[in-house]
C-alpha cells in the first residue's frame, strides 16, 4: 500500500504539490491524469524517495519512507518498477547491456545464463532481434518496450509505475505498450500510469486521480470520471468525442 | 535582496554538495562495488583521446618559450640558460597547467555535458531505482580515470615541450645541445620533478569533481545542459589557476625554495 498524507513539494520556490493524500494498494490499476506540469512525474518520483517531500508523510508498504537515506530506500526500491518517459534506457549500452544491467548487478548468472534470460525477454516483447542495437536506433514503441523488460528483468516488483508510457506513439506501439502493461498487471500486481492520454488510461485502469496545480481535484472510477461536472476532466474527455469534421466546420461556409 | 539571498543559499548549498561528492567519489576507489570496465573506459576516452592534442599543444609551447627566450636571451650573452629557463618553467609550471587546463576543455566539458545529459534523461533516477549508487558507478570511474591519466599525459607533454625547445635552442638559435641536455639533467632534480608532479593529481581532482558535479545538477533542458557544460569548463580553470598558486606556494615551502 502507498499512502501519501498531507504531502507538498516545491522546486525551488515553485510549488508543485500542495497537501496531496491518497493511498493506493499495490494490485490497484490507478492512472493519474493531469497537464503538464501539473506534477505527475513528481508525485511518481515521490513514491520511489527519488524526491523528499517538504512536508507530510510517505509510507510505502507501512514503513514511512519520508526521511529515509538513499541506502534504506533501495529495499522500497524493489517493491516498484518504474518506466521513465522515452524509457530513459542507458545510451552506452546496447539494447541487450541494457536489459543485463540488472541481472549483472544483483545475480550471480553466468554470461550464458544472462544471454538467455535476456533473449527471454526481448522474445516475450518482439525484439530479440533488436539486442545488439543501441538505443538511438530505436523507435520510441521499441524503447518503451525495452525499458519495461529491463525493470522486471532482476526484480520481482509488487508494483509497475510508468511516467507517460504512450506518449507520442502511433496507434500501433500504443496499442502494443498498453498490451504489455496489462499482461505485466498480474498476480497481483497493480501499476500507476501517469499520463493524459485519456483514452489509455480508460482502457488500462481502473481508478483515476487528476491533478491540477498540485492538487488532486478528483478521485474515482471509470463511471464517475465520466459524470464528472469538473471543467477540466471535461476537457480531457472531449478528446473521446471530438467534434464532427462536418460540425467543427459549420459556418466557415 | 530576498532573490540575492536565495543566490547566497543556492551558492552555499553548492559548494557543500561539491563537498560532498567529492567525497564520497573518493570514497568509492576504496569501496565495493567498484566498476572496473568503466574505469578503462574512462581512461580511455580521457586519456588516449586528449593525447594527440596535448601533444601538439606542448610541442608547440615548447618551441614558442624557447624561441622567445632566445630573442632574449642571446642579446645579453646567456643563451646557455635557454635549456635551464625551459626545464623549470615546464616542469614545475607551464606542464602542469597546460595539460590540465586542455583536459578540463576536452573530458571537463564532454563529462558536464554527458552526465548532464543522462539527468535530464531520468538515466541517472534509472541508476537509482535500480539500486545502483550514481556515485560509485558515474563519479569514482571519472575521478580515477583524470587521476591516472591527467600526470600521465602531463609527464608526456612535459618531455615534448622539453624536446619543442631543444629543436628551436640547437637548430634554430645555434645553441650546444651538449649544454641544452646538460641544463635539462640540471633542472630535473628531486624538487622540481615533485613540484611538477603534485600538481596534475590535484588537477585532475579538481576537474573531475567539479565537471561530475556540474552534470549532476543539471537542470531546465537543452539551456541548462548548455549552461551547466560553460559552468564546468569555467570554474575548473579559474579553480587550476588559483590551485596552481596556491600550491606553488605550499610546494615552496615544503620543499624549501627560497624566494
Amino acid at each position: 500500500m502507498i499512502v501519501f498524507d498531507r504531502v507538498s513539494f516545491s522546486y525551488g520556490t515553485q510549488e508543485v504539490l500542495r497537501d496531496v493524500s491518497f493511498s493506493i494498494p499495490f494490485n490497484e490499476r490507478v492512472a493519474i491524469l493531469g497537464g503538464s506540469g501539473d506534477g505527475k512525474t513528481t508525485l511518481l518520483k515521490l513514491i520511489v524517495g527519488l524526491l523528499k517531500p517538504d512536508s507530510g508523510r510517505i509510507v510505502i508498504d507501512g514503513k514511512d519512507i519520508t526521511d529515509k537515506e538513499e541506502d534504506e530506500l533501495r529495499e522500497i526500491r524493489t517493491k516498484f518498477s518504474i518506466v521513465f518517459q522515452e524509457g530513459a534506457l542507458f545510451d552506452s549500452l546496447n539494447v541487450k547491456e541494457n536489459v543485463a544491467f540488472g541481472l549483472r548487478e544483483y545475480t550471480k548468472m553466468t554470461e550464458e545464463e544472462i544471454d538467455q534470460k535476456v533473449r527471454e525477454l526481448l522474445g516475450e516483447v518482439g525484439l530479440e532481434h533488436a539486442m545488439g542495437l543501441m538505443p538511438e536506433e530505436l523507435s520510441g514503441g521499441m524503447l518503451r518496450r525495452v525499458a519495461i523488460m529491463r525493470s522486471v528483468a532482476a526484480f520481482d516488483p509488487k508494483m509497475f509505475l510508468y511516467d507517460e508510457a504512450t506518449t507520442g506513439l502511433d496507434p500501433v506501439n500504443a496499442d502494443i505498450t498498453c498490451r504489455l502493461i496489462l499482461d505485466l498487471a498480474h498476480g497481483g500486481r497493480g501499476f500507476i500510469i501517469v499520463t493524459h492520454k485519456i483514452f489509455d488510461a480508460l482502457r488500462l485502469a481502473e481508478r483515476f486521480m487528476f491533478l491540477k496545480s498540485g492538487s488532486i481535484i478528483f478521485d474515482g472510477d471509470k463511471d464517475q470520471l465520466m459524470q464528472s461536472s469538473v471543467t477540466e476532466i471535461q476537457v480531457f474527455l472531449r478528446e473521446l468525442n471530438p467534434p464532427s469534421r462536418a460540425s467543427s466546420h459549420k459556418g466557415e461556409d | 535582496m530576498k532573490r540575492e539571498t536565495i543566490r547566497i543559499k543556492e551558492w552555499i548549498s553548492d559548494l557543500q554538495d561539491l563537498y560532498f561528492l567529492s567525497f564520497q567519489g573518493l570514497l568509492g576507489l576504496v569501496r565495493r562495488p567498484f566498476y572496473s570496465k568503466d574505469v578503462i573506459d574512462q581512461m580511455d576516452y580521457s586519456g588516449a583521446g586528449s593525447f594527440f592534442i596535448i601533444l601538439l599543444i606542448a610541442l608547440f609551447i615548447g618551441m614558442a618559450l624557447s624561441l622567445q627566450l632566445s630573442a632574449e636571451l642571446s642579446g645579453m650573452g646567456f643563451k646557455m640558460y635557454i635549456g635551464r629557463i625551459v626545464g623549470v618553467a615546464i616542469i614545475r609550471e607551464i606542464g602542469p597547467v597546460m595539460a590540465a587546463l586542455v583536459f578540463a576543455g576536452r573530458v571537463g566539458s564532454g563529462m558536464a555535458s554527458e552526465l548532464g545529459s543522462m539527468t535530464l534523461g531520468h538515466q541517472v533516477d534509472t541508476l537509482r531505482v535500480l539500486g545502483v549508487d550514481p556515485v560509485r558507478k558515474l563519479v569514482t570511474p571519472r575521478l580515477l580515470g583524470c587521476l591516472i591519466m591527467l600526470p600521465a599525459l602531463t609527464i608526456i607533454g612535459d618531455t615534448i615541450s622539453i624536446l619543442g625547445g631543444y629543436y628551436i635552442a640547437v637548430f634554430v638559435s645555434h645553441q650546444s645541445s651538449a649544454v641544452y641536455w646538460s641544463s635539462i639533467q640540471d633542472v630535473l632534480n628531486f624538487e622540481n620533478v615533485v613540484s611538477g608532479f603534485v600538481k596534475p593529481f590535484i588537477f585532475a581532482y579538481l576537474i573531475a569533481c567539479i565537471s561530475c558535479y556540474t552534470g549532476l545538477s543539471t537542470k531546465g533542458g537543452a539551456v541548462g545542459l548548455r549552461r551547466a557544460t560553460t559552468r564546468a569548463v569555467v570554474a575548473s580553470f579559474v579553480m587550476i589557476v588559483v590551485a596552481d598558486f596556491i600550491l606553488t606556494r605550499v610546494l615552496f615551502y615544503i620543499l624549501g625554495f627560497s624566494l
